[in-house]
């Protein structure tokens, strides 16, 4: 079985070695024991809340219960920009008009911005090759989102994710080539690397803070200001459906598009229903595929666990689950869960029960004055 | 013989002319349509009667004749305060460090920022001369008259005097500077923008330029080359302001990139090396030549002349120059050596 859990210290190899494969691009998780060491206890401080709110940094494993391995990560930041500064370059456009001279050309033009602030950000995702497909990727990346909807008051009302720019297979950037490196002596891998070691803003430091209109780059690096990487792709585009948008954001580096929804509008958060746990000792086929199946979560902060399960499991009330999956999520009978849809195409039958609940309010306030305690 | 004096309407044709030769000169002051020439000429002989008040913004324009063919062969003017009221745009070149102490680096960074600083300095401007001419005794007289004009009316002009020298251009026309960047805004090369710039005014065109500072590291190598640099065709005149005491500091054309000299009023060669004399005459030509200058305002003139001075301040010219100058034994003139 495949579960969402807590990062814990002892995931450290898996983690490394999941970097370690996932090579250039991944500037939130490079391969540096001590680096992802430190933030696996940044993460265990925040689930135990002995850190500050807005300091925290919420890592998910995805681990494979047979082999008691983790095989993916994803992340939540709670703030950005807090302790250092956070750039961004703003793609606006500065027109210049003058009827006199029958002139009215847009300029595209890049200004730098610190706007993203004190915005949690989702981040860090990774998942192990052979478990790619399948809909653990969603899994991953969604889970998430009913972990932001259950504790919305731990993160900003809006939520971003940097999208991971255009470089080509030798870690080159066009963009970087074109404005970055004129600045600063470095490849963008280089560069790319130091980020991830916490100094994008000693380096951004060095970067231009006035102005840059875009007629004066190339058109390689043009052409990329706002786009992703093509692995990215279906990273942006299972965000857009979620109701992500680009907000007109994109990195300093390789130009990769910012984007970001507002906590209540993300699909996740809107087809979310509530139901009370049913331990079924009758044999459940959770072997369906991904399409005809719901992410199940225990509502937990400290410990929170996400599963899926066959959509065919949920009744009016309740979602029946056999005594593995309960253990997997450590509820039992009469705990509360909530339930989301695992694809945006397969059938939901979570909607043809929504507006029931009558009790989904009062059971989410519970819970997260519980979590306080 | 050549003489220096205020452009008079009838010179018209003559000088648009001339304004034909001079190519594509986006921050020249010189009009290449005759409605618009007709009302600087205008405009100068009210300045030259002393009918602008400095807060309208005197504009002086100078023609070289040829006394012996009546032909004018060349302009030069003064304009009392760049801008003329508007604000007059420059780029001033200058760097930024650009350092990060915990990853112990720092680089400079080249920046241009758009400047008014030069706004109501006074401005040598509209210089045009036959081609033939460069180089020649003509030219200098041409460029420095205007000097002894500033020297003759000093409170008239600003304590500091700056000079635009064109910038680099291809053969073919093209402005690397302009391509590089004020393209990207106007959307226009850089003959056609001239031609608007002659219609409205400078300041007109600069207005629509980015109010931003421009990185020079992202111009075209091409245009970084061009930063600073004269036309080769301006070297003579380069040269001989160079020699007056001008200097090149950090503002460039916002234009073409060309780069403006500047120097204090006061310290101009030409200023501080002429002398005030009385006329007297003489029949022949000799001793030294010299530029000789006489006449308030309108009556401005200013020639080229052989002279002999005397102990007491008396100057032995010839009578040929007096006429040229409309003046008489005991008039005071001003000279300075060539």
């Amino acid at each position: 079985m495949l579960v969402i859990r807590p990062l814990q210290e002892n995931d450290l190899d898996d983690l490394y070695t999941m970097a370690q494969n996932a090579g250039k691009g991944l500037t939130t998780l490079p391969a540096d024991r001590e680096l992802l060491q430190k933030k696996i206890a940044h993460a265990r401080e925040t689930f135990n809340q002995r850190c500050a709110p807005e300091a925290g940094l919420y890592l998910f494993a995805l681990e494979d219960t047979e082999k008691k391995k983790a095989v993916g990560i994803s992340g939540i930041q709670a703030r950005v920009g807090l302790d250092e500064v956070f750039y961004n370059y703003r793609l606006s456009v500065t027109v210049n008009a003058s009827r006199e001279l029958g002139v009215h050309v847009r300029t595209p033009t890049l200004h730098l911005s610190n706007d993203m602030t004190d915005t949690s950000e989702i981040c860090s995702l990774l998942l192990s090759d052979e478990y790619k497909g399948g809909g653990c990727g969603l899994l991953l990346s969604r889970c998430r989102f009913m972990y932001l909807d259950e504790f919305r008051k731990h993160f900003s009302e809006k939520v971003f994710a940097e999208m991971r720019g255009v470089s080509d297979q030798h870690g080159r950037s066009p963009l970087w080539d074109a404005l970055g490196s004129k600045f600063f002596d470095m490849e963008f891998s280089e560069a790319d690397m130091l980020s991830g070691l916490g100094n994008k803003a000693f380096i951004a430091e060095l970067m231009p803070k006035y102005p840059i209109y875009l007629p004066m780059l190339p058109d390689s690096a043009r052409a990329v200001v706002g786009r992703v990487h093509e692995n990215t792709a279906p990273a942006l585009r299972m965000l857009q459906a979620e109701g992500f948008n680009f907000n007109g954001m994109v990195d300093i580096f390789d130009g990769g598009p910012v984007v970001e929804a507002f906590v209540h509008n993300v699909r996740t958060v809107r087809d979310s229903v509530n139901r009370y746990a049913m331990i079924t000792q009758n044999p459940v086929d959770l072997d369906v595929p991904a399409r005809e199946r719901v992410m199940v979560s225990n509502r937990s902060f400290r410990d929170f666990r996400v599963t899926t399960i066959p959509a065919s499991c949920i009744g009016p009330d309740t979602v029946k689950m056999p005594p593995a999956v309960a253990e997997a999520l450590q509820v039992e009978s009469g705990d509360p869960v909530r339930l989301a849809p695992l694809k945006d195409n397969g059938p939901l039958p979570i909607n043809t029960y929504r507006g029931q609940d009558k009790a989904d309010d009062r059971v989410r306030e519970h819970r997260s004055r519980s979590s306080k305690s | 013989m050549w003489l220096v004096r205020p452009a008079q309407p009838a010179d018209l044709e003559q000088i648009l002319e001339i304004a034909g030769t001079q190519g594509a000169r986006l921050s020249s002051t010189l009009p290449k349509q005759s409605e618009a020439l007709a009302q600087k000429i205008e405009h100068s002989l009210a300045s030259f009667a002393g009918k602008v008040p400095a807060s309208e913004a005197p504009r002086f324009l100078f023609v070289l004749e040829n006394t012996v063919t009546g032909s004018v062969d060349g302009t030069a003017g003064i304009d009392a305060r760049a801008g003329n009221g508007q604000p007059f745009y420059n780029y001033r070149r200058d760097a930024l460090i650009h350092a990060s102490h915990e990853l112990g680096v720092s680089r400079r960074v080249e920046v241009l920022y758009p400047s008014h600083s030069l706004t109501d300095q006074t401005l040598l401007c509209s210089f045009s001369i036959r081609p033939e001419l460069r180089n020649t005794d003509a030219f200098e007289l041409l460029s420095r008259a205007r000097i002894l004009f500033i020297a003759e009316h000093r409170d008239w002009f600003s304590s500091r005097v700056v000079v635009e020298i064109q910038g680099v251009q291809a053969d073919d026309g093209s402005v690397p500077f302009w391509d590089s960047l004020a393209r990207h805004f106007f959307n226009m090369d850089f003959e056609t923008a001239d031609q608007y710039s002659a219609v409205l005014s400078k300041t007109f065109i600069a207005e629509l330029m980015p109010p931003n500072p421009i990185y020079v590291t992202l111009l075209t190598e091409e245009a970084q080359s061009a930063l600073g640099q004269a036309h080769t065709l301006t070297a003579p005149n380069f040269e001989l302001l160079q020699r007056e005491g001008f200097h090149a500091g950090c503002y460039l054309d916002i234009f073409d990139a060309g780069p403006v000299l500047e120097a204090r009023t006061d310290s101009l060669r030409t200023l501080v090396t002429s002398h005030r004399k009385t006329l007297h005459g003489r029949h022949d030509e000799a001793g030294d030549l010299c530029l000789i200058a006489a006449g308030e305002a309108s009556d401005f003139r200013c020639a080229l002349t052989h002279v002999e001075e005397t102990l007491d301040d008396e100057l032995k010219v010839s009578v040929k120059t007096w006429t040229l100058l409309g003046k008489t034994a005991g008039d005071a003139v001003r000279i300075a050596p060539l």
